[in-house]
Formats: structure tokens, C-alpha cells, sequence
């Protein structure tokens, strides 16, 4: 394993944490929320592109959207669910509502495309690249590419956009949101739509890497979980480049130390993250 | 100008409970065209409930009911974004403007001219030549604004959404006295300009020198209403408002 | 009168009438399984209550402390050939340190901070679980012997279920008196009013930690007993499932309710054991359950129960005019 094939590996990784991790950069960080069924829609899309691909017979680019608007109908859902808690700023009980419905996705997942693991092949992932003795695919490349792309459309639109700024104002403060003439309902539930859209997209783009299972949603959210923390809550800049600097760690870590623990060690970034500076994270989250 | 016609605004029968305790009973009220109202009171007279109630809004969650009717449609079934969209627009007391936006963002959030229905939308000219201090902080955070430059701000914004009828929820708190007069004249000046004004006061001093009418609220009720000149010789008001706290 | 005199009755005749329940139910061996397991699992539930219903915050670190009793139970009998008393001290020990390490490191956190980094917890215990070797890795750990002590030998889920019971009432009675004694009025004055706390000299901080050390223990012994009746242990004592059926069983029928959490377990487990629609329903089920109970039932079923007595009540005595109103 050479020195350069990990850097490369890094930052593919790293884009594709960001990407998984952009809807909760949102959904927390802007608009207050939280997702605990964040990994079970990372499954779900992953699935559906498969299932939309191998049994329908779909090209890639048609599966892609298609497995976007599952993850708007479920994220929609789930908002509309649970819309009364979320008015009342009740996170906890969010949180686990949102839990409940990663396990609903889960079990229904395994219901509908069974519990073996399977293979998502795209188009992208089985043309290799070699360069000397480095390694990549042109899935790996659509990955950087989109990630970027979407950071930068997500940056613009919350800092100038009349949308980003609804979305600001609702999160800052919810209840004077109401006052400027915001319908807050419909704020939060197209930030759930969004972040089913983005997540779907996440899962389109990084799951060939790696097989599929059903059960796979209730570790991925922990890299989520590292990228938006380390991040510094909400700023979309700070996510990106958590989600870089998370996946060269991973890459190296995986490379030289475990790769079985490579998920236990971002844990042991976390905690480290959380114990050096609890009180920034509790000031930003305290208020709502 | 409190004469036959129809008034602006009119509440009827509009109560508000919290956790069973009634905190507001208003029988009747009604604001006319270009009209600026005073409604004061002590601490805890309902003051806030009252103009929360008339927009179904609350940081707490008083159980509302009654009507509320503004150019004779009665908006009591809407909930509080929709009655914004009908003009009208409450500054509440504190919390009153974003802190983590600019001024210039503060202020970029106005009224479609969909919804605006004919109402005048305040264009950011507007609000800088009648706000010269907010040109020229346009560029910081609502959060590092002074109190006086918040009521602004907050008044500024409530204007960018083309009100029909504003308001005010003590404007006046935690200023100092001559920043006082400054916010209640430029309150004055936006009735003279033609807009209709709801005034929440606790300094009725003050209050009685800017204001057309006035209410006096005691424990959620309407207690004495009438001309501002009437009512400074009021004694309820008098008393307890005027006459010991000569300056 | 009569009934505050026969109020000392009720529980010593609920606990034996529970111990009967499986013999009154006809006496199948599937009934005295889904006894068994319900015990367990309301056990497990109620170290989890302490820390929602009583100090305000949701841990998702829980299915670690009853992994941690199942392991330490299953590696101590079976390798180092320990008896349940032994290994029920060791679990208790080992589970305190480990809870005490968590809550140190979340001692700071709050609401879904808190609930983020100890679901991190869980999730690292399960990739934990499965690699490391003195864990048994992917195959988890065999060979666990019957339960043996002082003559008692319990094979059979037949045999466990008295000591299945005795156990739940223990941790019944636990609850109740934690409930009554100082530190769980500390609890509640942190959960409800954390400043009034803080006047009146109680710091926040050592109430969570010291309710912490209480209810990790009681999920652990739920994990102690599991091992036994299992005879067999693996990193699928971490999933998902645990977690979500303790949530459910806390939420369920209603908060700081003694029962509650034991009735929320009955329900899943009935469910899942007798009117099963496979595996995987039964998680859309139990994920259902939890979704419904926090979104439309904020007090539970039981709330829902005296919200619908109390509506019936009022049609009936009320004159005609009045309901009008209402």
C-alpha cells in the first residue's frame, strides 16, 4: 500500500462522507433537527438505485432521481409524522421517532429486496484508472465532482438565496419566524425533503463502493454524526472539510492500523472533539 | 377620525388561557383608520397576551379564542404566518429581530406583492431615509445592535412586510429616556403617514403625549378607553400612572 | 378507608399472582419462555426508565451495559467456570466501571448531544463486539453451563422462570424505593427545574452520575440472567433491536408509571411470540409502536386510556348545552 493510493482513497472517502453527512449539515446545523433514521436512508437509497438498476433494468442516471424522490416521499413522511414535536422543539423525542423510523425503513428494506448483501455496478464504478501504480475508478471521480458541486450550490443558496434565508430565520428563531409571515411547517418539512433528496443522492453515488446490506444504516450514521460535530454544527464549509480530513484519517487508519476498528477510532475523534470543547457544542445547541 | 365607519381592526369576545387561568377577556375592541391606540397597563395586565392573542402567536402556548377581524374578513381560523400575510404585523418585546443575520438581511425578507394585496411595501430607500441609522449599519449582525437600533430594526422589518396594521409590544423597554422619545415619535410619524397603529406602552407618560386613543388593560380586561386627552385626566390613570411619578 | 388499609396487600399479591401467571395461562413451555423473556427484557427496560422518566434524558448506551452483563456472564461461567453469584457480582462490577466511564465523558452533554455521542457508544460496542477475539469475535461465545447454585439448577425456561420473576421483582422494588429516596427526587428537581437544583445545593452533575451507577446495573443483571437463557452470546445482543424495545417499552404506556415499561415489554413480546407476521413486520411493528406513542400519545397509552374515561365521564354527567363547547 503505497503512500499516494491512500491519498487518493482519502479524499474520495472524504468527499463521500461529506456528501452522506450534507443533509444532517442542514438539518442540524440550520434548521435544528435532528435524523437518527439518517443511515436507514442511506441504505434505502442505495437499494433502490440497486433495485431500479438490476430488476428494472434502469440506466444509472434515471435510477439516481428516482431514488431521490423515494428519499423526498420518506423524508416528507417522516416530518409530517412527527411536525407537532418538531414545532415544539422537542429533540429528544425527535430523535427517537427518528430512530423508530430507521427501524421501520430497515425491517421494510429487508422485507422488500431480502437481507443478502448485493452489489450496486454502475456504469462509472467498473471503469478503472490506473496511473503508475495508483488505483481509482470513475465512480470515485463522479463522487469529488458531485460532492463539490452540490457544497457549492448548498453554500449559495442558504447564504443569498430567499429560500437558505427562510430556512435561517426559521432556525434561529422559529416562533418570530411565524411573525415575519413563514409558514415554519412547511420549512421543516422541505428540510426533511431535502435531506431525503441529498441522502438518497449520497447513497446513488458512494454505495458502489462498498456491498449493500440492509442492516448497514445503523453504523453509517456515526460517520455523520463525526463530519457534522467536527464540522462545527451547521457550517456547510466546515462539514466539507471535516468530511476530507475524516476520510484521509479513515483511509490512513484503515491502511496502517484496522480497518475493522476504522469506525471506532472516528468514535474516539468524536468523544475527543466533544470533550475539548463542550461548551461551544452545548451554546450552539442549548438555545432551541 | 373614530367616527362611523368601519373600523380597521376589531376584536370580539377574544379570551386567552394559560393552563386553564384566564389571562385575557376582551369584550371589544376596535382600531380605526390611521389611528394610533395606546393600550397600557401594570406588569401582568395582559398587555403581550393581547397582542400575541390577535395574531394567534405566543412564546408560550396560551389556548386562544375569539375573533379577530380585519377590513370586515374575519381571521380567526388562520394561524399567525397567514394573518402576517394579511398585513398584520407585530413587533413582539424582545427577541424582535434576527441576531445571526446582517441589518441588510434583517431587512431583505419582504412581502411578495402577492400577498402585499395592494399595500404598501416599504422599499429599502424607504426604510434607510426613515432609519438613517441602519444605512449605516447595514452591514453588521442583528446581535450587535444597540436596543434602540433593535426597536428600529424590528420596525424596519415589520414595514418591509407591508403591514396594515402595526403592532407594538413596548417598544420602549430598556431604553434610555431620550431614545424613548425618538422611537415613540417615529411610531407617531408611521400613524401620520397613514399607517394604523396598536401601541403595547408601560411608560403611559409617554405614551399620552403620542397616541390618538387609549386603553387602559387591568387583569386581561379592558378597563377605561377613550381620547388620550381624556384619559391623562382619567384618575385610574392618573393615579396610578401620572401622579406620584412626577420628573 | 379499606382501600388505604389494603394498599400494603396489592404488591405482595400482584408479585405472586405474576408468579402464578405462567401455570394460569395453561402451562405451555411457550408461555413460560415468552414469561421468561419478558422479564428479562422488562428488566433490561427499567435501567433505561430511570435514566428517561426520572432524570429527563434519553441514553442509547443502554444496550451496552446489558451486552456488558451478558458477555461478562457468558466469558466468566463458561471460560473461567464462575456460578451466578459470582458472575452477577462481576457483572455489576464490571458494568459500574463502564457506566461510570461513560458518564464521566458525558457528563457535560445535554439532551441530544448526549443521546448522540451514547448511540455512538453503541454502535463502536457492536463493531467492538464483533472483531475482538476475547469477545469471541464474529462467533461470540459457547458453552455457557445451566444456571447452578446452592442446589438450584434452572435448565429450561420452565426452571428459570421463578428465578426470572424474582428478579423482576427485585428490580420492581429497586425502582420503586430509588423513586422515593433522596437521589430520585434529586433526579427529578435536575430533570424538571435544573436551576432550582443548583440553589438548592444539588449538583446536576453527581445526580446524573450517580443515577447512572444506579440503573446500569439493573440493565446489566437483565443481560446476566439473558446469558443463561440463551446459553449463548454474540455481538446480536448490540443490534438495533434492543435499543428500539427499550425506547418502546419506556414510552409507551406511560412515564414514571411502576409498571409501565413491564407492560410495554408484554406487549412487543405477546406480539412477536403469538401474533408474529415474520421477522421483519415485526419491526415495522415495534418501529411503528415507538413512532406512534412519541408523535400522537405524548402520556402514553395510559394517558390515552384516562383522557377516553374521562371524556365518557363527562358526556355522561354533563348537560347538553355545555357540551356544545367543548
Amino acid at each position: 500500500m503505497n503512500l499516494a493510493q491512500q491519498i487518493i482513497n482519502g479524499i474520495v472517502l472524504g468527499h463521500a462522507f461529506a456528501l452522506i453527512a450534507i443533509g444532517w449539515t442542514v438539518l442540524l446545523g440550520v434548521a435544528r433537527l435532528v435524523n437518527f433514521g439518517h443511515g436507514q436512508m442511506y441504505m434505502l437509497g442505495a437499494f433502490i438505485t440497486w433495485f431500479a438498476m438490476s430488476a428494472w433494468g434502469l440506466p444509472y442516471l434515471v435510477a439516481i432521481p428516482l431514488a431521490m424522490s423515494v428519499g423526498v416521499g420518506v423524508g416528507y413522511l417522516m416530518q409530517r409524522t412527527m411536525l407537532n414535536l418538531t414545532i415544539r422543539q422537542d429533540l429528544v423525542s425527535v430523535m427517537i421517532v427518528t430512530l423508530g423510523f430507521g427501524y421501520v425503513i430497515e425491517g421494510a428494506a429487508a422485507l422488500t429486496f431480502g437481507s443478502t448483501g448485493q452489489i450496486l455496478d454502475t456504469p462509472l464504478s467498473l471503469m478503472d484508472i490506473y496511473i503508475g501504480d495508483i488505483w481509482f475508478t470513475w465512480q470515485d471521480i463522479a463522487i469529488v465532482v458531485v460532492t463539490i458541486l452540490v457544497f457549492i450550490a448548498l453554500k449559495y443558496v442558504i447564504e443569498n438565496s430567499p429560500v437558505g434565508r427562510r430556512v435561517r430565520m426559521v432556525a434561529e428563531d422559529p416562533k418570530l419566524a411565524q411573525l415575519a409571515g413563514i409558514n415554519i411547517k412547511r420549512v421543516y418539512l422541505g428540510v426533511f425533503a431535502f435531506e431525503g433528496a441529498t441522502v438518497a443522492l449520497a447513497a446513488a453515488m458512494v454505495a458502489p463502493r462498498t456491498p449493500i446490506l440492509t442492516s448497514m444504516g445503523f453504523e453509517e450514521v456515526i460517520i455523520t454524526f463525526v463530519v457534522v460535530v467536527l464540522g462545527g454544527i451547521g457550517s456547510v464549509t466546515g462539514s466539507y472539510l471535516a468530511g476530507l480530513g475524516l476520510g484521509l484519517f479513515t483511509a490512513f487508519f484503515g491502511a496502517y492500523v484496522s480497518s475493522a476498528y476504522a469506525t471506532a477510532a472516528m468514535f474516539v475523534v468524536l468523544i475527543a472533539v466533544l470533550v475539548l470543547r463542550p461548551g461551544g457544542m452545548t451554546q450552539k445547541m442549548g438555545g432551541h | 377620525m373614530t367616527g362611523a365607519q368601519s373600523p380597521v381592526l376589531e376584536v370580539r369576545n377574544l379570551t386567552a388561557d394559560y393552563n386553564g387561568n384566564r389571562a385575557l377577556t376582551i369584550d371589544h375592541l376596535a382600531l380605526h383608520e390611521q389611528e394610533l391606540l395606546g393600550v397600557v397597563g401594570a406588569n401582568g395586565a395582559g398587555k403581550s397576551t393581547l397582542v400575541g392573542a390577535i395574531l394567534n402567536w405566543s412564546r408560550g402556548a396560551p389556548r386562544v379564542s375569539g375573533e379577530v377581524i380585519l377590513d370586515g374578513e374575519d381571521l380567526s381560523r388562520m394561524d399567525t404566518p397567514s394573518r402576517v400575510k394579511k398585513g398584520l404585523l407585530l413587533i413582539p418585546e424582545s427577541q424582535l429581530i434576527f441576531h445571526s443575520m446582517s441589518v441588510a438581511e434583517n431587512l431583505a425578507h419582504h412581502a411578495s406583492a402577492a400577498d402585499a394585496a395592494g399595500r404598501h411595501v416599504y422599499s429599502l430607500d424607504d426604510i434607510y431615509d426613515l432609519f438613517p441609522n441602519l444605512a449605516n449599519r447595514r452591514g453588521h449582525l442583528g446581535g450587535q445592535l444597540s436596543g434602540g437600533e433593535r426597536q428600529m430594526l424590528g420596525i424596519a422589518r415589520a414595514l418591509r412586510l407591508a403591514p396594515r396594521v402595526l403592532l407594538l409590544d413596548e417598544p420602549s423597554i430598556g431604553l434610555a429616556p431620550k431614545l424613548v422619545l425618538t422611537v415613540l415619535r417615529t411610531i407617531r410619524q408611521l400613524a401620520d403617514n397613514g399607517l394604523t397603529v396598536l401601541l403595547i406602552e408601560q411608560n403611559v407618560k409617554a405614551a399620552v403625549e403620542v397616541v390618538d386613543r387609549m386603553a387602559l388593560l387591568e387583569r386581561g380586561r379592558v378597563l377605561a378607553e377613550g381620547a388620550a386627552a381624556e384619559m391623562r385626566d382619567d384618575p385610574r390613570i392618573a393615579e396610578a400612572y401620572l401622579g406620584g411619578h412626577a420628573t | 378507608m379499606t382501600a388505604s388499609r389494603l394498599r400494603p396487600f396489592v404488591l405482595p399479591v400482584t408479585a405472586i399472582a405474576l408468579l402464578a401467571l405462567p401455570w394460569l395461562l395453561g402451562g405451555a413451555n411457550v408461555v413460560f419462555s415468552a414469561c421468561v423473556i419478558i422479564a428479562i427484557f422488562a428488566v433490561m427496560s427499567y435501567g433505561l426508565d430511570v435514566i428517561v422518566s426520572d432524570l429527563g434524558e434519553v441514553s442509547l448506551a443502554h444496550p451496552v451495559f446489558f451486552a456488558s452483563g451478558a458477555y461478562t456472564t457468558s466469558i466468566a461461567s463458561s471460560r473461567y467456570g464462575l456460578d451466578p453469584a459470582s458472575t452477577l457480582v462481576l457483572t455489576v462490577v464490571v458494568v459500574l466501571a463502564l457506566a461510570a466511564a461513560i458518564a464521566f465523558v458525558t457528563l457535560k452533554l445535554r439532551e441530544f448531544v448526549f443521546s448522540l455521542v451514547t448511540y455512538a457508544v453503541s454502535v463502536v460496542a457492536m463493531t467492538v463486539a464483533a472483531n475482538w477475539a476475547f469477545l469471541g469475535g464474529s462467533d461470540g461465545v459457547t458453552g455457557i453451563p445451566a444456571f447452578e447454585f446452592a442446589g438450584f439448577r434452572a435448565l429450561t425456561d420452565r426452571q428459570l422462570w421463578p428465578l426470572a420473576w424474582g428478579l423482576l421483582v427485585v428490580v420492581l422494588y429497586l425502582v420503586s424505593a430509588f423513586r422515593k429516596s433522596r437521589l430520585g427526587h434529586a433526579a427529578m428537581t435536575v430533570h424538571l427545574n435544573p436551576a432550582l437544583a443548583r440553589m438548592s445545593g444539588i449538583s446536576p452533575e453527581i445526580v446524573r452520575m450517580k443515577v447512572f451507577l444506579v440503573s446500569a446495573p439493573i440493565t446489566a443483571s437483565a443481560g446476566w440472567l439473558y446469558a443463561y437463557q440463551r446459553a449463548y452470546i454474540s455481538a446480536d445482543v448490540l443490534t438495533p433491536y434492543f435499543l428500539i424495545l427499550m425506547l418502546t417499552a419506556v414510552v409507551l404506556v406511560g412515564r414514571r408509571i411502576l409498571l409501565a415499561p413491564l407492560i410495554g415489554v408484554a406487549i412487543v413480546v405477546t406480539q412477536e411470540r403469538f401474533l408474529s407476521y415474520g421477522a421483519y413486520v415485526d419491526r415495522i411493528i415495534l418501529g411503528t409502536l415507538l413512532i406512534l406513542a412519541l408523535s400522537f400519545l405524548p402520556r402514553g397509552l395510559y394517558g390515552l386510556v384516562v383522557d377516553a374515561l374521562s371524556m365518557l365521564r363527562r358526556k355522561k354527567s354533563r348537560p347538553l348545552d355545555e357540551r356544545q363547547e367543548v
